[in-house]
């Protein structure tokens, strides 16, 4: 009887042409294999990130008068709703660390090389578009603390000369933040945001499916033979144990530590004391902070914006900066990637020690 | 056996059961509480409740039987999750084993 569906199955959806290409696929095994877990647990997250968005969309009202209202209705009145929103608060911090931390590895261990320069620039589209579903789902709450910081956050690319302005008034949907900049970056967040991850992972995974998984640089140098493991069920296996252990993490903490709602945003009032963004874009708020109001003639603002965005277009770049052969090691860059790691701690923890 | 009563009961010990002792009558005045808030009928409850909003909402269980609850289901998933990591691992063991053998090659034949 099982066998019977199970080839019914097989023949409509080619299951086991699938299962066998998974089981043909390999996993090289060496020291630096770690750095193979944090893709799989970045879709992990997303997954969650999904689910209990789902959740939290079904009470969710993304009007000036209902979104505070609602967020607090989930977190007070909606049966174990501020679990459910905390674990998609989590979820999404561990999401975005582990994909500075991906690509951070790539970077170290020089896989972005030929031939895999498109699935780094993909990785780097994946890095953007995560920090722009944070971005836009800060502001959902709509309280002080996140309509002050989005004021701030979508102020900043005015300071960006020719199309600055236009920027900022694109993503605030007038010339102040109001009730259209909320349900703006509503549908940025649950429509046109998962649109674009969707596709960007399904061109990031098949790029990694058709260039194979790098080796690290000791072995290409070496041309030795390292062990490889099937990706089926052996590598597999070994992801599940890590899922289970961030599994657990992500819900106790979410149990533990669940994020406050503040009142709600008075449109009118003063920027209250102390805005500050996310953990994830302190070290650039730091940044645009310790520039002074004027350089010469110029804002300081604009000169720390145009500074960033290059080392922004360097970073997406990176494979054609350092397209040398893949058994070259590459100690500059590995030692810049040092630099800008000791760069961002420093200055997300001067400022949350502000 | 006076003696040995004393031994029985060392200071750490009274310590400790005075501590539980507290905790537990602490728990049973915080149950109280919690359940005499959750029998209120509804129309109350709703009419008790402030016009404005809260300045802040800091989420946490809204009674102590949904603590409880939470507090055993974490305790009862990091449970589950040892025991699965442990299968995992004997799993993986055994699939390493057959992967040098050959043995899913030999499959695809």
């Amino acid at each position: 009887m099982r066998m019977g569906i199970q080839s019914w199955f097989d023949e409509r959806f080619g299951i086991s042409a699938i299962m066998e290409f998974l089981r043909k696929k390999t996993v090289p095994q060496h020291k630096h294999t770690i750095w193979y877990y944090t893709g799989s647990s970045i879709l992990f997250f997303f997954v969650v990130q999904v689910i209990t968005g789902f959740m939290l969309a079904f009470y969710y009202k993304p009007t000036l008068e209902e979104a505070n209202k609602s967020v607090a209705r989930i977190m007070t009145e909606v049966p174990l709703g501020w679990i459910i929103r905390s674990v998609h608060f989590w979820s999404a911090s561990f999401m975005i660390a582990l994909v500075f931390i991906h690509l951070i590895g790539i970077w170290l261990v020089k896989s972005y090389r030929k031939p895999r320069e498109l699935t780094w620039m993909s990785g780097v589209f994946l890095l953007i578009v995560t920090l722009l579903f944070g971005f836009t789902g800060y502001l959902l709450p709509w309280d002080d603390l996140s309509l002050s910081a989005t004021k701030v956050g979508t102020d900043i690319p005015r300071s960006i000369p020719v199309i600055g302005a236009w920027v900022t008034q694109f993503l605030r949907g007038g010339e102040d933040v109001t009730g259209d900049t909320l349900s703006r970056f509503f549908s940025f967040h649950i429509c046109i945001l998962p649109i674009f991850v969707l596709l960007i992972i399904a061109i990031h995974i098949y790029l990694i499916q058709k260039q194979g998984m790098s080796l690290p640089l000791a072995a290409e140098i070496k041309e030795e033979k390292v062990r490889e493991i099937p990706f089926w069920p052996n590598f597999v296996y070994r992801e599940m144990i890590v899922w289970l252990i961030l599994g657990g993490v992500l819900f106790s903490l979410a149990v533990f530590f669940p994020p406050s709602l503040d009142k709600q945003a008075d449109l009118m009032a003063p920027a209250p004391q102390g805005i500050k963004p996310e953990w994830y874009f302190l070290f650039l708020f730091q940044t645009l902070k310790i520039f002074p109001a004027k350089i010469l003639f110029v804002s300081g603002v604009s000169v720390a914006a145009l500074l960033i965005a290059l080392a922004g277009i360097l970073f997406f770049f990176l494979p054609f900066i350092d397209n040398r052969p893949s058994g070259k090691k590459g100690k500059i860059l590995t030692l810049f990637a040092y630099t800008l790691i000791a760069y961002a701690v420093a200055m997300t923890a001067w400022s949350l020690w502000r | 056996m006076k003696f040995r009563m004393k031994r029985k009961f060392s200071i750490k010990k009274k310590f400790l059961v005075w501590l539980l002792f507290l905790g537990f009558f602490f728990l049973l005045f915080f149950t109280q509480s919690q359940f005499g808030q959750e029998a209120k009928p509804a129309e109350q409850s709703k009419a008790l409740k402030p016009e404005k909003t809260p300045e802040k909402i800091i989420p946490s269980p809204s009674n102590i039987k949904e603590a409880t609850g939470i507090y055993v289901f974490l305790a009862w998933m990091w449970l589950s999750i040892i025991v699965l990591i442990y299968f995992l691992r004997l799993k993986i063991k055994e699939v390493d084993r057959l992967h040098r053998m050959g043995y899913f090659s030999e499959k695809k034949k």
